[in-house]
């Protein structure tokens, strides 16, 4: 089976979706979610019965199936399905910020855009051209826009909106200035023929190609968050609906830093330049880890703190990006990229629960949940240790992976801010635990309840956490 | 070969079992354990009978080189390794042959105790864990498995946690094995640094660089033989394992008696090959085990509690295998006591078991008296155990130590002389028990209506009678052990060591013939075990406590109120600076962006 037909599979599925939510008339609109995770799955599935792209196929210039866009397509559909299985619990939240004329009306479309996002993250994951780079970006961010300002009777959630409509197209801006540029020296928009061209080039290049390379930094920085692009994170996050913040921390995070090692890889393999690239890098790296690290500090709201806990594992994730030039730094990426999904939406998806049935996502929410659903309690406690990196789960592995290449790459300094802002990080994300189990709980406070789907997706991600965090060796296959 | 991993894993899941269904009753607790432990016996015998193999057993934990490439920097692998070579497997067939039969004796003697569920479960999980060092082929494994039969000793001393002294005993048990452990820990270390291996078939070859350095292989061997001090109960740190018979008595049969104690032994056979390259870390082991042998025999003499006295004679047995491993040229001379010291030590415990459940849980034996007419087979099978304890000819404790006194004398020193005495306070101690309780006339109610116990206690009491007469035969020795007799050894030796033997027994006999209801002979300096337990409590109360008082003060005032308080103030503040820059101002953001921008091309570019 041809890899390109999955995309193709998706975007019908999200098209079909579209159509069902028109023509359908029932108030309740959770069945789509429900096709869509079974349409998405059936595409997971078939994912692994695909053989890979000809290198003689026209379309072999810009599209690639190797083991990182095979990974990382199966990556988007996981991500995408677990959005959906948020968006039913919290299907009801959109409803009350979403003006329609009958019940149900603009539940539908909250549910089917985030599988033509998937597209997006699929293509993006696969695109080694400049050109099918920036068009996947496009697909990804607009779909992103509209679904970060969905409920529009929201005022925050409609500001979260306008933030991320306005930096991202200021970001969008600097991404195509910056291939007109690099492409105006190499002649070239393909990442494969910039490699070739890039030994060839006369010195007197560097410096243009460095500003073009520099605008394109600026962009992905954007995507992933880092500093100094990451002010936009913590309002965009704590404003959008509780879903998409974590579709936006994790797909659009993971596919941004694919594309970042896609581009980097040539440049930074370079010997005139990539010492330099490398090492603005590791400077980045260093303020993104001490910033999103410190600023997490004096969090009091949850979504916040999750903001600045993903600008900090983007820290993390650089710090084996800066070193991709003199080590093998992909597989250690890969496989953070899929520990952090797993206690990201293992976070999300209690917090979803737990704001919804107390009506606030500020810590202290959280107050005393252990006696009030142990087990929801025992679940973000697992997804915070994981978070925090404590051995055993797949969150101490992924960090042990990354500092391991960072070692090997000798960026010495930076895996000693790293340890730092680790000690840090169990400062904040055992707040959530003491206050969950050590805190008082208000008055009034009564069991959260949970549906059966989140209770079995949960229990799934907790089980992951701990058994790719003591046997890795599946995931490291594959990425093999 | 999945054998020996399920070898392995069936206990843990057995405990587990116990742990999570079975407690409810006692059918699904007591049962699947001795399941478990059947399948473990009948797996190890198997395995005893298949020939040599030489294909690794092992699995690739976390093995980075197939991610980053043959060529990466990176070469961290993570491998969990079996080895099956004739040491491991002759040790296999001990543990499991003796586990199940003290599992159904327990059921017997735990019939009506508390905590039926959680203790098969500690059992299990205790059988698991010895397995694992058993079975580990690096010193990684070993350690883990090492500090898990801690923690399940730990578990099944404090077993009557709500009594006092069972809990201390825990406690203790569980301190005094860290210190031992923390010097085997330094020791992998320093192997590890010095050779880039932690498996033990590597060793030998990788020894090379420091085998150029005398003092750093016998520094590394004797930091691992630490770990033999702390688990094998060897002077100074013995003073845990007669504490430790605080747990029922099954458990002090097979953990602190059989098995677990024997860890440490078997710990040095695995490092045999290295231990042999360094005479000066032989010597220094020959000279603790020697000591610990006749030391222990003296404490053994004045004791009052039946456990306790077969406590310290585990102690100065398990000194005589130390002595052996230090002497004799193969690790099988001291692998041969071990085998058949656990099988009458074993013996001995059960039987030990066995009088306390017909004496109503009476452990002194200036209560008893006459019991052999009133318990006829716990009194004969406890007769074949004392015997085989005290070195009678041709019961199987008489082969093994022997071999390792004539090896001892072969190599000469003090040690050996010290093996030698250790004989004869041997007989004197297991003759003085064996008298004092079976013989003359009841010296308490409880005597006086002692009866036998059921044959769940009593079958495993015969079955394990036979293997404590004939373990030491040279026709079983030879399936198990190939070990050349001492050629160089003077013809005396033999004689002294039965003429010690006999004098010793009669001595006894003479002495406590007709002995009333207390000990005719009092020695304080032994009662009191030499009084080191009494030198360690005063250490702890006046240097620990003193450090304790020291490094609190320091701690409370120096590194919190300091370092660690002025450290958390300002990085707080550096994060409450941060959140200041959020100003949540859509311009803002964009000049910050835009600021970025510049500073970012101008250090590209420049």
């Amino acid at each position: 089976m041809n890899p390109l037909l999955l995309e193709v599979i998706v975007v019908v599925l999200g098209i079909v979706l579209l159509m069902l939510e028109a023509f359908v008339s029932k108030s309740d609109k959770t069945f789509l979610a429900w096709i869509g995770i079974g349409g998405l799955f059936a595409v997971l599935v078939a994912s692994f019965f695909t053989v890979p792209v000809p290198a003689d196929a026209p379309y072999a210039a810009f599209y690639t199936t190797d083991a990182l866009a095979m990974f990382f397509k199966r990556f988007s559909l996981l991500a995408t399905i677990l959005v959906l299985v948020m968006g039913i619990d919290y299907a009801p939240t959109v409803e009350k910020f979403v003006p329609g004329a009958s019940k149900g009306a603009g539940v539908g479309e909250f549910l089917s855009l985030p599988v033509l996002t998937c597209a997006g993250l699929m293509w993006m994951v696969s695109a080694v051209d400049f050109i099918a780079i920036f068009v996947s970006l496009e697909l990804v961010t607009i779909s992103f826009y509209v679904l970060v300002a969905y409920m529009r009777r929201s005022a925050t959630c409609l500001e979260a909106g306008t933030k991320y409509l306005i930096l991202g197209a200021l970001s969008t801006g600097f991404i195509v200035f910056g291939i007109t540029w690099i492409f105006g020296v190499t002649g070239q928009t393909n990442l494969a023929a910039i490699a070739t061209v890039l030994p060839q080039l006369p010195a007197s290049a560097s410096a243009a190609l460095l500003f073009g390379l520099g605008l394109v930094l600026i962009s992905l920085g954007f995507k992933i968050a880092v500093f100094p692009f990451q002010f936009w994170v913590p309002d965009v996050y704590q404003g959008a609906p509780t879903p998409i913040t974590a579709f936006l921390s994790v797909g659009s995070k993971a596919a941004g830093f694919v594309v970042l090692v896609r581009v980097l890889t040539p440049f930074l393999q370079d010997e005139t330049i990539g010492a330099k690239v490398a090492g603005v890098l590791a400077v980045i790296t260093g303020a993104t880890l001490l910033f999103g690290n410190l600023a997490a500090l004096p969090q009091k709201n949850f979504k916040r703190l999750m903001s600045y806990s993903s600008i900090a594992h983007a820290g993390y994730l650089l710090m084996a990006v800066t070193s991709i030039g003199v080590a093998v730094a992909e597989p250690a990426i890969s496989f953070y990229l899929a520990a952090y999904l797993a206690m990201t939406f293992l976070a999300f998806l209690v917090m979803a629960l737990v704001a919804s049935a107390v009506g606030g996502d500020d810590l202290s929410n959280f107050n005393g949940l252990a006696r009030r659903s142990p087990w929801l309690a025992g679940a973000m406690l697992v997804a915070m240790l994981s978070l925090a990196g404590i051995p055993f789960t797949v969150g101490f592995l992924g960090k042990l992976y990354i500092f391991e290449v960072a070692l090997s790459a000798q960026h010495y300094w930076l895996v000693g801010i790293g340890a730092l802002t680790v000690a840090c990080g169990f400062y904040y994300y055992l707040q959530i635990v003491r206050a969950m189990y050590w805190m008082p709980a208000a008055e009034n406070a009564a069991a959260v309840p949970v549906s059966m789907t989140s209770r079995i997706t949960m229990a799934a991600l907790a089980i992951a956490i701990f058994v790719f965090g003591i046997y890795p060796q599946p995931i490291l296959s594959m990425l093999g | 070969m999945i054998a020996p991993w399920i070898l392995l894993f069936a206990p843990l899941f057995v405990a587990a079992f116990i742990l999570l269904v079975g407690q409810r009753s006692k059918l699904l607790s007591a049962g699947p354990a001795i399941l478990g432990a059947l399948i473990c016996c009948a797996i190890s015998w198997w395995l005893f009978g298949q020939p040599e193999t030489t294909d690794p057993i092992r699995i690739d934990w976390i093995d980075f080189s197939k991610v980053f490439g043959p060529d990466s920097p990176i070469r961290f692998t993570v491998s969990i390794g079996l080895e099956l070579d004739s040491l491991a497997k002759s040790m296999l067939v001990i543990v499991c042959t003796i586990a199940p039969l003290v599992f159904i004796y327990s059921v017997g003697y735990m019939a009506h105790e508390e905590g039926y569920g959680r203790y098969f479960a500690g059992l299990s999980l205790f059988l698991f864990s010895m397995l694992g060092i058993v079975l580990a082929d690096n010193f990684v494994m070993m350690f883990i498995f090492w500090e898990l039969v801690g923690v399940s000793s730990y578990i099944l001393i404090g077993h009557y946690y709500s009594k006092d002294s069972a809990a201390e005993a825990c406690k203790q048990a569980f301190t005094v094995n860290r210190i031992g452990d923390f010097g085997f820990m330094l020791g992998i270390l320093v192997f590890w640094m010095a050779t880039g291996t932690i498996v033990f078939g590597e060793l030998p070859d990788a020894i090379g660089a420091l085998q150029s350095s005398p003092f750093w292989l016998a520094t590394a061997c004797v930091l691992v033989f630490c770990g033999t001090i702390g688990k094998s109960a060897q002077m100074p740190l013995h003073v845990w394992l007669p504490n430790s018979m605080e747990g029922p008595t099954p458990v002090s049969s097979l953990l602190h008696a059989a098995t677990m104690v024997a860890a440490g032994v078997y710990l040095l056979a695995r490092m045999f090959p290295v231990l042999v390259l360094s005479p000066a870390a032989l010597e220094i082991i020959g000279w603790v085990g020697g000591i610990t042998c006749f030391a222990a025999g003296l404490m053994g003499l004045q004791q009052n509690d039946i456990k306790r006295i077969l406590a310290y004679s585990t102690i100065s047995q398990l000194g005589y295998m130390v002595v052996g491993i230090a002497v004799a040229p193969v690790y099988g001379v001291a692998m041969f006591h071990l085998f058949t010291h656990a099988f009458f030590k074993c013996l001995l415990f059960l039987c030990s078991g066995s009088v306390i459940v017909g004496m109503h849980h009476e452990q002194d034996i200036w209560k008893m008296g006459g019991l052999a007419k009133k318990m006829p087979i716990t009194f004969l099978t406890m007769c074949a155990g004392g015997l085989a304890l005290m070195g009678f000819p041709f019961f199987s404790g008489y082969f093994s130590k022997d071999l390792i006194i004539e090896f001892a004398f072969e190599k000469g020193g003090v040690p050996a002389w010290l093996a030698l005495g250790g004989v004869i306070l041997t007989a004197c101690y297991t003759t003085r028990l064996l008298w004092v309780v079976f013989f003359g006339a009841p010296r308490s109610d409880e005597a006086k209506k002692a009866h036998e116990s059921p044959l769940v206690m009593t079958g495993p009491l015969i079955l394990l009678a036979l293997p404590a007469v004939l373990a030491g035969w040279p026709f079983i020795q030879q399936r198990f052990f190939t070990i050349e007799h001492p050629h160089h050894v003077a013809g005396w030796v033999p004689w002294a060591i039965l003429a010690l033997l006999f004098i010793g027994i009669i001595g006894t006999i003479l002495i406590y013939r007709g002995a009333p209801k207390k000990d005719p002979v009092v020695i304080p300096f032994f009662a009191n075990r030499l009084y080191i337990d009494d030198g360690y409590r005063y250490l702890v109360r006046w240097v620990q406590d003193g450090t304790a008082q020291v490094s609190g003060f320091i701690d409370r005032w120096l590194i919190d109120g300091v370092c660690v308080n002025f450290g958390s103030r300002l990085v707080w503040a550096v994060g409450f600076v941060f959140r200041f820059l959020q100003v949540g101002n859509l311009q803002a953001y964009a000049f910050f962006f835009g600021a970025g921008v510049i500073i970012l091309l101008y250090f590209l570019i420049s």
